[in-house]
């Protein structure tokens, strides 16, 4: 299990994503070498998807709010199977 | 670093995923001989793992042309070792493509290679060899982060390169995370040289230091 130290660190890092990872992406324009890369030879993303959480967007709630019911919904996940794996360990 | 679908040849994207499947299954049986210790790792493994999701969420536009977000593999492959970095990055990795399709499916294979792998394995060896030299946890630190998103862009470079014959994407990805890695180098030394200060009591000590 997280310890609340951690919990705390993990909610600091959640609320504060949206700054970057919306507000700032969409100021400045988020654009990672692999898109230069994709650039220069022409790549197309393939548009089929099979979530409706693609990029971390939930559908009807503004982008920072999505942003951050999606990083939760990760971190819940991810702490669910680690959880899992540290009971499987302790057998 | 996310490959999305349509950016890979189905050569390149089956091999790397046929690799990446291999990688997994040395890296599970690797862990399962050393249970005794896994018991006192794994709440750093969970932890470590919702870290490095939240973390890779923060991403830095950089005004005039790129962006970045931390990778975190060498993080991992400091904190808790390389085979279980390697499953920690996976779990990130699988979490962010399957639910939110950050990453194509079929660049599953490669994006586990380019960051939990690579990425896990260059940030641990890196840091072992630096910190036995110098004895400096936050040089160690800083090389480790730099070099693994430097080989991890590399990697990313020369997937791409061969699914399309050219030598341009090795040079562009390359190039640039050689810029970006400082970043990674920097938040890598930082997170390590504070675990380190704050002695935290994880697993009787971080696995590169043993």
């Amino acid at each position: 299990m997280l310890s609340r130290k951690t919990i705390l660190t993990l909610l600091t890092l959640l609320i504060v994503s949206p700054v970057f990872g919306v507000i700032l992406a969409e100021e400045i324009g988020y654009h990672e070498p692999l898109d230069i890369a994709a650039e220069e030879l022409g790549l197309n993303e393939s548009e089929f998807t099979w979530t409706p959480l693609k990029d971390y967007t939930v559908p009807g709630l503004p982008e920072w709010l999505g942003y951050i019911v999606c990083g939760a919904l990760g971190i819940l996940v991810i702490t669910l199977i680690g959880s899992i794996i540290e009971r499987f360990v302790k057998r | 670093m996310h490959i999305p679908d349509g950016y890979l040849s189905p050569a390149v994207a089956g091999t790397t995923l046929l690799i990446t499947l291999g990688v997994l299954v040395f890296a599970i049986r690797k862990i399962s001989s050393t249970r005794d210790s896994l018991s006192e790792k794994t709440p750093l493994f969970t932890a470590l793992s919702a870290g490095i999701f939240v973390a890779q969420m923060i991403a830095w536009p950089i005004p005039g042309g790129t962006s970045l977000h931390l990778v975190g593999g060498a993080l991992a492959g400091i904190l808790v070792g390389p085979w279980l970095g390697i499953l920690s990055m996976s779990l990130v990795l699988f979490v962010q493509c399957l639910i939110f399709h950050d990453g194509g499916l079929t660049a599953i294979g490669a994006n586990i290679i380019n960051m939990g792998i690579v990425g896990v394995l260059v940030g641990y060896v890196v840091f072992k060899a630096v910190y036995k030299a110098s004895k400096k946890v936050w040089l160690s630190g800083f090389l480790a982060g730099w070099l693994s998103l430097v080989l991890a862009g590399l990697t990313c470079g020369i997937e791409l390169g061969i699914s399309w014959s050219s030598a341009l994407p090795i040079y562009v990805m390359t190039s640039w995370h050689a810029i970006l890695g400082l970043i990674e180098g920097l938040i890598t030394s930082g997170v390590v040289s504070y675990l380190t200060i704050k002695s935290l009591k994880i697993g009787g000590g971080f696995s590169a230091f043993s």
